[in-house]
């Protein structure tokens, strides 16, 4: 005999009842295959959620003067009054291995007009082949295309082109406050028309070639308001920031270097809350399935006094009936796990390479803290949740084995024998 | 603000200062004061600066108005912007631009903006004249403020008016029924700016402060100052010159 004849006795026994065993081990599977794939799903919008706050128009990270947030001061410039080297700066960020893309922007309010309508707009002053690099709105122009620097061109979004009645080609006037106090104004030729989704946005922001707009904003070109960057995953762009902070002159006024974290502490309490709700879930799930485990496991184990009144009898200890009981719990949380597994990773591939439209029964697209969301149900992985789900199954598998166990070490073998 | 500037620049003291004394009604008071300044009509040239943390500049307008719902200004100098005006028919502001040689229409979202860069908003231009209407005006002073006699009125907007301020302070002269200041107040009751007014002079027989500086009390040192230079009452002028046709004839 092995060391361990138990976990043998305990494998053993759950073919006594093949119907049982199966049904337990079914519980606690769907159990494992609910918590995993319900979690995939979560972290899937939350990992939409971030990629698209991070990516759709902001960057993971924004450089600016340290006094630019909140008022976003038009005199506000990186470098104060005197500006900075601007190409020097994009040199240093686009030497960090993290980052993927920076580009320098200008911003300025003011007014866009056509004909008699006239919106408030935000105008956003951007170097084309960096931003397409950068951000996904400019991607896939629902008209149109990019305007080209010296040409006073601009793009504006789609609800602003309809609030506008305007369409490519036509003429825009664009007023604004000079950075010398002067009424800067201008006729435009709208080129392109961009939907980021985001209706704030699209009904707002007008996009012209950088240099134009510190033109009519009487900026030099070394002055621009921001930097973004994007990094190649959102979650290093806290660690990617405080690189930035170090490599980046020390320029008085000071710089700041701000990642997506600290820009929007909604999503990231919200991520937070999400992994906390995973625990949670879990709990709850499994908390559910202790108890039919328990009941089938205090079923087999009744059935078997006898068995385990010989056992005891023949002088097994205690002890040696409850490792015998708890390896069959055991032996159960493993038949579960691997009926889950079989069943939750396919899944999991399926949902996350190809995860089902589901515009037709929830709309069309979702936004929540300024992040665009698609109907969809794509999932993410999330390895270290996979195990702690496997552990939690154990886990119950034994705990719901735990007082069976007791009581069936607890059998008194002269009275039971005797059939009383 | 042109309203202001108009309107208060119109001071008319010829109507009878002297029958004046016992009046303590404070709605009769206003509309006297906004009576004395403003003149059925008025033509007149001032001299705008503007001071800020990042820039100085100095404008020259040319400014018309009639009753309390229209009113021009167009800019003289600096010669790069000479000929950009401003007309406010009722509750409207257009905006002409001579660049771009075209008018803008200020949409309702940019009331609050600067009014050519100063520190008057778009709001200012059309609402000045709408005090009696907007605010419900109590005497919340009156007596001797530096050995002048003064009423300090307490103006808070009514429920239904589409004021910006939590309320709006108005110190009068008691003798001459000139203004001396209007403070507003924001709807945490903290002071937003202050507007002043200074040097009292006589145009086409009216006595009007000559002079009115804005100061917002976030900004210290910064401030709109407007001097009249010339100023003339009930010109003749009718509705059909505050047009927009008229808005864009460039001199």
């Amino acid at each position: 005999m092995s060391d361990f004849p138990w976990l043998r006795i305990g494998w053993r026994n759950l073919g006594r009842n093949r119907k049982r065993t199966g049904l337990t081990a079914l519980g606690l599977a769907v159990g494992f295959v609910a918590s995993v794939f319900v979690v995939g799903w979560s972290e899937g919008l939350m990992v939409e959620m971030v990629e698209s706050a991070t990516s759709l128009v902001n960057g993971q990270i924004e450089i600016h003067d340290a006094e630019f947030r909140p008022d976003r001061s038009l005199y506000d410039t990186i470098g104060g009054r005197e500006g900075t080297d601007v190409q020097a700066l994009l040199r240093v960020i686009d030497g960090d291995a993290s980052v993927v893309a920076a580009a320098p922007r200008v911003y300025a309010g003011g007014l866009v007009s056509s004909g008699e309508a006239t919106s408030a707009g935000l105008f956003m002053g951007i170097d084309p082949a960096r931003e397409l690099e950068l951000t996904r709105f400019l991607d896939q122009l629902v008209d149109g295309r990019l305007p080209v620097a010296g040409q006073n061109e601009l793009l504006v979004g789609e609800e602003m082109a309809r609030q506008l009645s305007t369409g490519v080609g036509d003429e825009l006037v664009v007023v604004t406050s000079g950075a010398d106090g002067s009424m800067a104004n201008d006729l435009y030729t709208l080129v392109g028309i961009f939907r980021s989704g985001l209706t704030d946005l699209d009904a707002t922001f007008a996009v012209m070639p950088i240099g134009d707009l510190q033109t009519l904003l009487v900026l030099p070109p070394n002055r621009v308001h921001e930097i973004a960057v994007a990094t190649a995953d959102p979650m290093v762009a806290e660690a990617t920031a405080a690189r930035l902070a170090d490599l980046l002159p020390a320029v008085d006024p000071a710089i700041e270097v701000v990642p997506w974290t600290v820009l929007n502490p909604a999503m990231v309490d919200y991520v937070a809350l999400a992994d906390a709700m995973y625990f949670i879930i879990v709990g709850i799930v499994f908390g559910i399935a202790i108890f039919g485990v328990a009941n089938s496991m205090l079923m087999a184990t009744f059935e078997r006094r006898r068995e385990f009144a010989v056992m005891l009898a023949l002088g097994a200890t205690p002890r040696s009936v409850w490792a015998a009981v708890l390896s069959e719990g055991l032996a159960v949380g493993v038949v579960s796990l691997a009926l889950g597994a079989v069943v939750a990773f396919p899944l999991m591939v399926w949902f996350h390479n190809a995860p089902p439209d589901m515009s037709r029964f929830l709309g069309s697209d979702v936004t929540i803290f300024g992040a665009l969301l698609s109907p969809s149900l794509r999932v993410e992985y999330n390895v270290p949740f996979w195990f702690a789900c496997a552990t939690a199954l154990i886990v119950t598998a034994l705990l719901a084995a735990l007082y069976p166990a007791i009581r069936a070490g607890r059998t008194p073998p002269a009275d039971t024998l005797s059939g009383l | 603000m042109t309203y202001r500037v108009v309107g208060l620049l119109v001071v008319g003291c010829l109507v009878m200062p002297r029958l004046v004394a016992a009046q303590t009604d404070p709605l009769e008071i206003m509309a006297r004061v906004d009576r004395l300044l403003r003149g059925e009509s008025s033509r007149g040239v001032a001299a705008m600066e503007v001071v800020t943390e990042h820039w100085d500049r100095q404008m020259t307008m040319e400014l018309w108005s009639l009753g309390t719902d229209y009113s021009l200004v167009r800019l003289r100098a600096p010669q790069r912007e000479a000929g950009t005006a401003t007309l406010m028919a009722e509750d409207d502001i257009w905006n002409y631009l001579p660049k771009v040689d075209r008018t803008i229409k200020i949409p309702s979202s940019m009331m609050g903006g600067a009014w050519m860069g100063s520190h008057f908003t778009n709001d200012d231009l059309v609402k000045e004249s709408q005090i009696i209407e907007d605010y419900d005006i109590e005497i919340a002073f009156e007596g001797d403020r530096e050995n002048v006699a003064v009423w300090e009125f307490l103006l808070t907007p009514k429920p239904e008016a589409a004021i910006v301020w939590g309320h709006v302070e108005y110190q009068v002269r008691q003798d001459d029924y000139m203004p001396v200041w209007t403070k507003f107040y924001d709807e945490d009751g903290e002071l937003s700016r202050t507007m002043t007014y200074s040097e009292f002079v006589e145009f086409d027989g009216r006595l009007v402060p000559a002079v009115m500086d804005m100061h917002p009390a976030d900004k210290p040192g910064e401030r709109t100052s407007i001097r009249y230079e010339e100023l003339e009452f009930d010109i003749d002028i009718d509705q059909s010159f505050f047009s927009l046709r008229n808005l864009q004839d460039r001199r």
